[in-house]
């Protein structure tokens, strides 16, 4: 890929602007939680868009393309089965306790709901899987800008941290989640084009279906057992593992993305955050996974494109750049360039200013330093960002070197919620479990997915301990240990809190399902309350399942 | 605090601006397609940018 002057003045006008909002927004930074939790006064658009682009960094956008031409349009499930329901759940059922509790980060609502123990266990836990998410995606940004544009990794991966750590440090949460959104807008106005051209070049949809194998473009048909798709799944391990547990875990537990809907400005426009998030996210799958479907049609047409190569077999993550190289001229070429390092960019943002939160309130203000003032808080929270950020950047490096050991902590992050689900499911609806329960039942299912992972082998991953079963591939047993991992935390919790002592009702209030009284919206119109919108959405779901069957 | 939609508009409004002069006065080639891509990519962001930049003064 070759770059023009004009492709380096839009990326170089684009970090103009996120240092120019971070820069802007110190202003309204004046106390620890205008800092960390952005002073829960953020508008609902706002907080909607952010929710969704948390999580849609470039190795998404890459990765979502790449499955596209390996598996075809199925890869949409992890959009439409494996996504949109659990942004329901969370808005409808879940955003009241963790909103109403007035809890400032997840771990504080386990703290709040079970012990201090409980909460121990997921701040450090997380606290260490935000820094390692960020490392990675700042590792994949190095080697992505090395290989497409020939830049230097150490280059890429200091100016784009640099640039991080500056808007953030300047504007906290606030400042990560408006960049979010300027990044979001940048994706759908940058790449919308390509997969445009790239589909309209295979002949449309029907063009694409009359050179494709049928498993290429049905995402339901071909499910009945794991070895008629490439996915290697069946409809169980589909529904049940990415569906219910992978996502839900995800979704609903993750502070990362639910710290953007508790920044929101009122319980109502919280509840909405993942709702309205919910449509832009039904309609990725047509913006990043369709380029690579088409890139295979395209490959097979004779139209000078060719699937790219690493060595003898082909390289699906580079299928995005190849196509955006060959579709775009100087100019959109700069755009789709910055697109991608904004995402990135994003991505880190996100983790650190969810790592600063969790460090800040649920390490440093519980078992370091209690009863400080507030500005003492915030600058801690500075301070965090710095070395978060540098964390980020030596995972990056030890990323560079040790390929092997990322793969495996990716695997392990990819169930860590799984656990957690089953944590809150019975936190939040039976009033019964007690702190004992939550803690056991956490390391348990934790200890679970470490030992499934062990003893089964997928495309040679895993099996460390012994072979008792063969996966037939990764995906697969990635979504039976989340499976594994959510029962067994699940019995574990169930059975040790009827063994021990529940804490009193009057404590649980606003923590517990029977024992919280749901916020009603009344005089507001039904598109600013949850549920007409939650129906809306579900049925726009269920027609794009069909369509696609 | 800062409003983003103006900030957001003026990005966009640059931006379309930029490619929308490329588009018209030296379009540039891609070898998989004959289109004006920068032409026709600029006018939704400029259409973009200025429905944010109305919004962000209307409101205000």
């Amino acid at each position: 890929m070759k770059l023009a002057p004009v492709d380096y003045l839009i990326l170089a006008i684009y970090f103009g602007f996120v240092l120019g909002i971070g820069w802007r927004l110190k202003r309204s930074v004046a106390s620890s939680g205008d800092f960390l939790t952005s002073g829960r006064s953020v508008p609902v658009w706002i907080t909607s868009l952010a929710f969704l682009a948390a999580n849609l960094g470039a190795q998404e956008v890459i990765g979502m393309s790449a499955s596209g031409a390996k598996y075809g349009i199925m890869t949409a499930h992890f959009y439409w089965i494996g996504a949109v329901p659990a942004m329901l759940f969370v808005g409808i059922f879940m955003m009241p306790f963790y909103y109403g509790s007035r809890a400032r980060s997840v771990p504080e609502f386990l703290k709040l709901r079970f012990d201090e123990k409980t909460r121990g266990l997921n701040a450090i836990t997380f606290a260490v899987m935000t820094v390692f998410s960020s490392g990675v995606s700042m590792y994949a940004l190095g080697l992505l800008l090395q290989l497409v544009l020939g830049w230097s990794f150490t280059a890429s991966v200091l100016l784009s941290a640099a640039i991080v750590l500056v808007y953030t440090f300047l504007g906290g949460l606030t400042s990560a989640i408006y960049n979010e959104v300027l990044q979001f807008f940048l994706i759908v106005l940058g790449f919308t084009p390509l997969a445009v051209l790239a589909v309209a070049k295979a002949g449309g949809w029907s063009g694409i279906e009359s050179r494709l194998p049928e498993v290429m473009t049905h995402s339901w048909r071909n499910l009945s057992s794991a070895s008629q798709n490439p996915m290697g799944v069946d409809a169980f391990g589909l529904v049940a593992g990415l569906g219910f547990t992978l996502s839900f875990g995800y979704w609903c537990t993750n502070f990362l993305v639910v710290q953007r809907a508790m920044a929101a400005d009122s319980m109502s426009a919280a509840r909405r955050t993942p709702l309205i998030a919910a449509f832009p996210k039904m309609a990725m799958p047509f913006i990043v996974i369709l380029p690579g479907i088409a890139a295979l049609v395209l490959a097979k047409m004779n139209v000078g494109y060719v699937l790219p190569l690493k060595g003898e077999t082909y390289d699906y993550d580079q299928v995005f750049t190849t196509l955006m190289a060959q579709f775009y001229p100087s100019g959109m070429l700069g755009v789709g360039l910055t697109a991608l390092m904004a995402s990135f960019m994003s991505g880190m943002a996100g983790n650190v200013t969810a790592f600063n939160t969790v460090w800040t309130y649920d390490i440093y203000q519980s078992y370091i330093k209690k009863n400080a003032p507030d500005a003492h808080y915030l600058k801690v929270g500075r301070m965090t960002t710095i070395v978060g950020t540098g964390l980020s950047i030596a995972t990056a490096y030890v990323a560079q070197h040790y390929n092997n050991i990322m793969d495996i902590l990716q695997l392990v992050f990819g169930f860590v919620n799984a656990p957690l689900l089953a944590t809150f499911l019975l936190g939040m609806f039976w009033r019964r479990t007690t702190g004992h329960g939550a803690f056991t039942g956490l390391a348990t299912g934790t200890s679970v997915a470490a030992l499934t992972l062990s003893l089964t082998v997928a495309e040679h991953k895993g099996g460390w301990i012994a072979e008792l079963h063969h996966f037939p591939s990764t995906m697969a047993q990635n979504f039976y240990i989340a499976l594994l991992a959510f029962v067994s935390c699940f019995v574990v919790t169930v059975v040790v809190s009827l063994f021990t002592k529940p804490r009193p009702p009057e404590e649980l209030q606003g923590l517990v399902y029977s024992l919280t009284k749901f916020p009603q919206e009344t005089g507001v119109s039904w598109y600013r309350k949850p549920a007409p919108v939650a129906v809306l959405v579900i049925a726009m779901l269920l027609a794009l399942n069909f369509w696609f069957r | 605090m800062l409003d983003l939609r103006t900030p957001t508009g003026w990005f966009f409004s640059i931006l379309g601006v930029i490619l929308l002069g490329l588009g018209i006065f030296a379009p540039g080639q891609a070898s998989l397609t004959t289109l004006n891509v920068d032409l026709y990519s600029g006018l939704p962001m400029l259409v973009f940018g200025g429905v944010m930049l109305f919004l962000a003064r209307s409101r205000s």
